[in-house]
């Protein structure tokens, strides 16, 4: 179970990063710009024209992210962008096309659309307004196709955030012959920390691994994990210590046979890490289940993508060992301090 | 220095905070080859005794030599158990989810496993078990099981063989066919045999008789 949810959670929290990489990457943006405290970032859109300024800089657009009730049972990631926003380049239009700034028209992406029964010229509720559908969309991401994309100052009104962005996307001019791109990324980072005082220039795939809701999504699926874990060792513990106590004839046998108390103490360890690579296979099996499961329920499935990179699986088993290793030592240590005599008599 | 290949000096055993004296003193000394008996009713201190000749529990006070060394200092007890005594009991101590060939190899932990498992075959089938190596214990007889538990007691060729009432749970045929295998193997092997045993018939096969009462040696 430990292993399931170790696999189910920090699996859906990497991928979502993925995911969140892949927005980034499919529109070409370099750099975000935010606030220096990560957590509720809040920039002022004036910032814009200062950075749409600086030489190194060839695009930046302005940008909210939220997440919102579409139906009761639907959630969804809501982008907020400026009709001109460059990032349109990584949509690929099935229906429709793009939304007016000002108007209250939104693009779904093809999965929420699908979710939703929605197509082009249908009428979406958020929060209590209706919204015509302008587009149906195929994102350059999972969460971009299983999102909600509106004008940006529409956002800003449903947010109560008005003047504010999230976050301001930056495209940066091809670095000069001779540069390193490395170089140039944190050159150009340090012309726009120096522009605009109080916020940050972050590289888009720090940002893409350390933004509020990556870092949330990580801590809760460590935080669920651990716990799980926790219980998961105290179950390997308490299997451990009553198959020791049902044993301790045969502990007897092998001390009287010549085996040495690190020998039955390594048995012992090494019958609580099949036990826990047993249940960390059984565990993977679970957690990818669920996986499955939460990718098509229409609750999940706009945030939820199914990835299992060999990484995680060779984690999850490393976990697993090391988990019956720790639930062994215990019972382990206690079986070799077991007298032959005694152990023999045991009935 | 001594020709004995056990020697027994002053041994005392007492249990539950000295309240319980199991062995009261006892001297005894034994030849490399000899096949002694240990006989005394119930409580006597007989089993107690053997168990500290196999280096399976700790004097309460005196020592027990194994070839002029104490066991326990000069002689490390589990690589005495494992290297030179090899331990048969009244209820066989098999392991029960292992069949007969992986109970012989159970022992051999110096030995690597290719020769292991043929070592444990070679055994069984001096016991007459080549068609029962690949059964559970409990699929075998009360006599066949006593043969894997003898077998497995050679697998590390020891020079001294313990018999902790090892007709005690056979019928009177498997009884006499366990003691004809003994004897057998410590005449030719010329090996070391101790068995206790309250069998009468069992105790006069041995060429050396020992009678033991509260603790003591009687005769």
């Amino acid at each position: 179970m430990a292993i399931g949810a170790f696999v189910g959670l920090v699996g859906f929290s990497r991928a979502f990063e993925q995911e969140w990489l892949r927005i980034y990457s499919s529109s070409g943006t370099d750099i975000a710009v935010i606030q220096q405290t990560f957590l509720n970032t809040s920039v002022d859109e004036s910032a814009g024209a200062t950075l749409k300024a600086l030489p190194l800089v060839e695009q930046a657009t302005p940008v909210i992210f939220n997440v919102m009730d579409l139906t009761p049972e639907v959630n969804a990631l809501v982008f907020g962008w400026k009709a001109d926003s460059y990032e349109f380049q990584s949509l690929q239009f099935l229906s429709g096309g793009p939304f007016h700034d000002g108007q209250r028209e939104v693009m779904l992406g093809e999965l929420l659309a699908a979710n939703l029964n929605k197509k082009t010229g249908d009428t979406l509720e958020i929060q209590g307004s209706a919204f015509k559908i302008a587009a149906i969309y195929h994102g350059g991401s999972a969460l971009e196709a299983g999102g909600v994309i509106m004008p940006l100052d529409q956002l800003q009104q449903l947010s109560s955030l008005q003047g504010k962005v999230s976050t301001f996307h930056v495209r940066l001019r091809s670095a000069p012959s001779g540069e390193a791109p490395e170089a140039y990324l944190k050159r150009a980072q340090a012309q726009i920390e120096a522009a605009l005082p109080g916020l940050r220039a972050v590289p888009a795939n720090e940002r893409a691994s350390n933004n509020e809701f990556v870092r949330l999504a990580h801590a809760s699926a460590w935080g669920t994990s651990s716990i799980a874990l926790l219980i998961g060792i105290l179950g390997i513990a308490n299997t451990m210590a009553m198959s020791v106590f049902e044993r301790t004839r045969e502990i007897g046998v092998l001390r009287a046979l010549g085996w040495k108390r690190r020998q039955v103490m390594v048995l012992i360890q090494l019958e609580a890490v099949v036990l826990g690579l047993g249940g960390g296979i059984l565990g993977i099996a679970m957690g990818w289940s669920a996986m499955r499961l939460l990718a098509i329920l229409p609750q999940t499935a706009n945030i939820v993508t199914v990835s299992f990179p060999l990484p995680l699986l060779a984690e999850a088993l490393g976990i697993a060992m090391l988990a019956g290793l720790v639930a062994g030592a215990l019972p382990a240590w206690r079986g070799a301090q077991l007298s032959p005599v005694e152990a023999l008599r045991h009935e | 220095m001594s020709n004995f290949i056990l020697e027994v000096r002053s041994l005392r055993k007492s249990y539950d905070e000295g309240r319980i004296e199991a062995l009261r003193g006892v001297d005894l000394s034994i030849a490399a080859g000899e096949h002694v008996s240990i006989t005394g009713p119930s409580g006597s201190g007989k089993s107690t005794l053997l168990h500290m000749l196999g280096g399976l529990d700790t004097p309460t006070s005196g020592e027990v030599l194994f070839k002029n060394a104490k066991i326990g200092a000069g002689v490390d007890p589990d690589t005495y158990r494992s290297q030179s005594v090899g331990f048969i009991f009244q209820s066989f101590h098999l392991l029960p989810t292992l069949r007969s060939i992986e109970n012989v190899q159970v022992p051999m932990l110096a030995i690597n496993g290719k020769d292991r498992a043929a070592r444990a075959g070679d055994l069984l089938k001096e016991m007459g078990l080549e068609q029962r190596m690949g059964h559970y214990p409990n699929q075998l007889s009360a006599g066949e099981r006593q043969r894997v538990a003898i077998a497995r007691a050679l697998a590390n060729g020891p020079e001294i063989l313990l018999a902790d009432e090892p007709t005690g749970n056979l019928d009177s045929l498997n009884a006499a066919r366990t003691m004809e295998i003994l004897i057998g193997i410590q005449k030719q092997r010329g090996m070391t045999l101790i068995v206790v045993t309250h069998e009468n018939e069992i105790a006069h096969m041995a060429a050396r008789q020992i009678h033991m009462r509260d603790g003591r040696i009687e005769s």
